[in-house]
């Protein structure tokens, strides 16, 4: 009989799916989202001080056109029309989480360095994307207020210096030179120099949820 | 990894043209299930057909059951596929609006295709009705905008909403499915269709 | 018709509905796992209204902010959607299915209590019903309801509540198009 044969094709398919179904409700859930850090492994970070990139290095980096630098200013486009740092992008704190930023915050390949004028709102910023499991994103040591004391107007170190300061002193002196502060002060309202982000490398595309529906 | 058109790189035509394969195991397989006949539809509404219910929760069942399997074996993200907006007052009213085009025009759109296929020409006016719709929705579609955006709720799935994993919401679907079931084939003894008789 | 007359659709057979649902269910699956969404109809006439309106009313298409909108979420045009592909699929695939098993007929389908034009009356007015609600509701039975279920959508969920849910309240009142 017709109905006989769907009843049993009901009654196999329940003792398939059902214990299928119960193994499922108790499996582990696989994700592919980025790890994100427990408190202690935070503070450990924390206490070890790997989110700061100092001024120099950064200054090398510009000066040397580093291609794998991305800065970011994080306080608010007003300050960020006022002065940025060359080739900087502005996200501004509090937009820091929204989505359309995801792709230059999550990712692999640049070097992101969170900066404002002290080192207050940089470290916010690097601390929120850390926390979601984001890497290779940093803090400029000191901040603005730092950078303009030590690459802008660089103090000179006495005739008693070691080497190293009076070399450091020569660097920052060039690095000032190029980047457009020292004696010059009234060029620096011209240096705000609007960037692009960096274009996402291939590899790497942010992978959008497909659109669908009727 | 799929989905293959995020994760392998499959061209946009190269997509339309599984949609295309997609479709015809689709329909193939409505017809063949006998969702071409709008009689046999309505069947499930007064339990002397319920062949509809069975077809459709057991192939919900198994979508949901092999999304999971394939999540859980990495070979899916299941973050990527698409999950439909959550509006709820449009979704309650449109719901309605289509429960009772069902139950008067037998149809529901994917099955009047079916129908138009095998020469149904009921079938073929549910469709044109469906146009006239439509175009009745695209035009006037300042008065519906209101109810059409209010309350946005994102995606969510019931799983979250509840707070419990989607294997284990998955699992009571399937029991409750199951349990639909045999009350459906209960009722198709309790209400056969009596053909003309008065 | 005689008085003890066998239904057309119960003279034809039919696959076991748990088969059926069971390749329905992997088609479903397929299509998540190759396109990343699931299977839908409604949005394909929508993209031949759309069309439609696009090539009888041009400018009456720019200027209404509905078309202009949906012109710019499809920028290669209405018709070169997977919906749309999808469904010219799903009437070659019903035609096969319809070839193999004897079923290809032109005919209007319909309860012996009522004439063939109360039909088509009542299929164009079902018709029009679910054009404007899988619209509202963003989906069909198969768009929103099935695709939707599957992957625990609330909106999936809902949708099928109140599509099943008023067709079952509304059935006595209509029990003569049908019983």
């Amino acid at each position: 009989m017709k109905n006989v044969k769907i009843k049993s094709t009901r009654v196999l398919l329940a003792v398939i799916y059902i214990p299928v179904a119960f193994v499922l409700a108790f499996a582990p859930v696989k994700t592919n989202k980025p790890n994100a850090l427990s408190s202690e492994e935070l503070l450990e970070e924390v206490n070890s001080s790997v989110q700061f990139i100092s001024p120099d290095d950064v200054a090398d980096r510009i000066i040397k056109q580093d291609p794998f630098l991305q800065l970011i200013d994080v306080r608010t486009p007003e300050e960020f029309e006022k002065f940025s740092l060359p080739g900087a992008i502005n996200i501004p704190l509090a937009q820091l989480l929204s989505d359309e930023y995801a792709y230059i915050l999550n990712q692999s390949d640049y070097i992101n360095v969170y900066y404002s004028n002290g080192t207050v709102f940089a470290s916010q910023a690097w601390l929120l994307t850390r926390m979601k499991g984001y890497e290779n994103n940093y803090v400029l040591m000191g901040g603005l207020n730092y950078w303009a004391e030590t690459i802008m107007n660089p103090e000179a170190p006495s005739s008693t210096s070691p080497n190293e300061e009076v070399a450091k002193y020569n660097f920052r002196k060039g690095a000032s030179q190029v980047l457009g502060g020292g004696a010059t002060e009234n060029d620096s309202a011209a240096t705000s120099i609007l960037a692009a982000p960096k274009p996402p490398i291939k590899k790497n595309t942010q992978r959008k949820r497909v659109q669908g529906g009727c | 990894m799929g989905p293959l058109i995020v994760y392998e790189n499959i061209t946009q035509n190269t997509n339309l043209f599984f949609a295309f394969l997609i479709g015809i195991g689709f329909g193939f397989v409505l017809e063949a299930s006998g969702f071409s006949s709008s009689r046999k539809l309505a069947g499930q509404f007064y339990g002397y057909d319920t062949t509809v219910i069975k077809v459709f929760f057991t192939a919900a069942i198994t979508a949901g059951i092999g999304l999971l399997i394939f999540g859980l074996f990495g070979w899916i993200d299941l973050d990527l596929i698409y999950i439909n907006p959550y509006y709820k007052w449009s979704t309650i009213v449109g719901g309605m609006i289509m429960g009772a085009g069902f139950i008067l025009g037998g149809f529901c759109p994917g099955t009047s295709f079916t129908g138009v296929a095998i020469g149904k020409i009921d079938a073929m006016i549910f469709v044109g009705g469906l146009l006239l719709g439509i175009l009745i929705f695209t035009e006037g579609y300042p008065i519906f905008e209101g109810l059409y955006m209010a309350a946005y709720k994102g995606t969510p799935r019931v799983s979250s909403m509840m707070g419990i994993s989607d294997g284990l919401f998955l699992l009571g679907l399937v029991i409750v499915a199951f349990g639909m079931f045999y009350v459906a084939e209960w009722a198709e003894k309790k209400f056969p269709l009596k053909e003309g008789s008065k | 018709m005689s008085e003890q007359s066998i239904p057309e659709f119960r003279k034809t057979s039919y696959f076991n509905p748990y088969v059926g649902g069971v390749l329905l269910g992997l088609v479903l699956l397929a299509a998540f796992y190759i396109s990343g969404r699931g299977l839908g109809a409604s949005g394909a006439v929508k993209s031949a209204v759309v069309a439609g309106v696009e090539t009888i009313a041009p400018s009456h298409a720019e200027n209404t902010k509905f078309y202009s909108d949906y012109a710019d979420a499809h920028p290669n045009g209405p018709l070169k959607s997977w919906l749309v592909f999808e469904m010219l699929g799903v009437l070659i695939g019903g035609f096969i299915s319809g070839a193999i098993h004897g079923r290809l007929k032109l005919q209007v389908e319909h309860s012996p209590k009522i004439t063939s034009r109360k039909r088509l009356i009542f299929a164009l007015a079902g018709g029009i019903l679910f054009g404007i609600g899988s619209q509202l509701g963003r989906g069909c039975t198969s768009g929103s309801a099935l695709s939707g279920m599957a992957v625990l959508s609330m909106g999936g969920f809902i949708s099928m509540i109140f599509i099943f849910g008023t067709a079952y309240a509304l059935a006595y009142f209509v029990r003569k198009l049908w019983i």
